[in-house]
């Protein structure tokens, strides 16, 4: 054995003293967890922990909320993801719609919708489909159940968006990119690989406290190595091949449209919407729905946080016309949002 | 982005599998799983299992080190 003593991760990260270096956090809750667990007070002042768009809530643009609130006003039950309810549309959000007696059903899973729809024949319900890799399949899974059973009172409001062209529309907004461990346990790690041979960097992170740590380390020291780099540090959760069902799932029910981000803008081919066979499930056209174009606040900056050019705490906004109590942006109110993470840990101090 | 709960399978039945996450308990479905048994852990996210886990962090992120190291 070796007489030398290792260093460990948290003191790889400690002791970097390289060049300025930028991590994006692409995913909101590796933002939340590495300020709930204290992994952002290991940081030496020339990393840069930035968040990115893996809020699947955030990037949800104005007007989709707006439409969701025209299908409820059109008799419509809303079935979504709590964190949905509160984002403000143009107007007004769905708790607002729920107060005037329209009909919002929390659930958390689309297995719980569709299972509401089945027991109230009576209802139209539509399901809030929002999400990225990680969360399509269970969306695509009921859309297909529903058509397989005749389930006609069910269909999906349809926001999807996947990942792989996100990534090339930000990638000079960072040096190294954390991945979503959970989004690459569905695609698997082959894009990672093939953005590492495009120069983009990058470390496929879980989620518990040595997990996060380890991933900055590898992350850290591999950039100063100064080769583009791709490390799979979640390795017992994300197989090479991801979840292959899954995959073939997803292409079988969805395929790739043009997409909105909020904050990005438009990324071709960037989202997901339901296929030919699967049009009897499409909200839009069942309920034959206007085009519907949201307006956002123009003080709020949750794009620019998005985009990783400014942080929480540079909107006019944070803390004080928008808190999680009266949130203007969606940003502050998803459990996954920048603008939230750094409003409940303080993190305008940082 | 995509909160995951991790979870061990307590029983599995035509698609769909009773999980234990710290004693609570929850019906989900593991359609896109290839082969799932009682035991076995899988991360559950919105209702369906998406991945089958097959090590524990702590031994994870010391192999992880050990390539770093090396």
């Amino acid at each position: 054995m070796s007489g030398e003593q290792r260093q460990t991760a948290a003191q790889i990260i400690q002791s970097y003293d390289g060049p300025h270096l930028r991590i994006m956090e692409v995913c909101g809750t590796h933002t939340h967890e590495n300020f709930r667990l204290g992994v952002r007070k290991l940081l030496p002042p020339q990393v840069d922990l930035i968040s990115g768009p893996g809020c699947p809530v955030c990037v949800t643009p104005v007007g989709f909320i707006d439409e969701a609130i025209w299908l409820a006003g059109h008799g419509v039950t809303i079935t979504t993801f709590g964190d949905l309810v509160r984002v403000p549309g143009t107007r007004q959000n769905l708790a607002d719609v729920r107060a005037n007696g329209g009909k919002v059903q929390v659930v958390y899973s689309p297995l719980d919708a569709l299972a509401y729809a089945k027991e109230h024949a009576d209802e139209q319900v539509a399901f809030l489909s929002v999400g990225f890799e990680t969360t399509v399949p269970a969306a695509c899974l009921v859309a297909d159940q529903a058509v397989t059973e005749g389930v006609g009172n069910f269909s999906l409001l349809t926001a999807n968006k996947t990942m792989p062209n996100a990534y090339a529309a930000l990638r000079d907004s960072a040096d190294v990119f954390l991945y979503p461990g959970h989004v690459h346990a569905i695609i698997g790690t082959g894009l990672c690989e093939s953005l590492a041979e495009q120069g983009v960097s990058g470390v496929l992170a879980g989620f518990t406290a040595k997990e996060l740590v380890t991933a900055l380390a590898v992350a850290v020291r591999k950039a100063q190595e100064g080769k583009p780099f791709f490390v799979n540090a979640y390795p017992r959760v994300v197989k090479p091949e991801g979840t292959p069902a899954a995959v073939a799932l997803i292409r079988k029910v969805m395929e790739p449209v043009d997409t909105e981000w909020r904050g990005l803008g438009v990324i071709p081919q960037s989202g997901l919407a339901l296929r030919e066979a699967y049009q009897n499930m499409d909200a839009r056209k069942k309920f034959d729905m206007p085009h519907i174009e949201g307006k956002p606040n123009p003080a709020c900056r949750c794009g620019e946080v998005l985009r990783g050019v400014c942080k929480p705490s540079d909107c006019p906004l944070f803390g004080k016309a928008c808190t999680p109590l009266r949130p203007v942006g969606a940003c502050m109110v998803s459990s996954e949002g920048a603008c939230s993470a750094y409003y409940q840990y303080g993190g305008d101090l940082l | 982005m995509c909160v995951g709960l991790s979870a061990k399978v307590v029983r599995v039945q035509d698609g769909m599998a009773m999980v234990d996450a710290s004693g609570a308990r929850r019906e989900v479905s593991v359609q896109l799983m290839d082969d799932v048994e009682p035991g076995d852990y899988v991360m559950v996210h919105a209702g369906i299992a998406i991945a089958k886990i097959t090590d524990e962090d702590e031994h994870e992120t010391d192999e992880i080190m050990e390539a770093l190291l090396a």
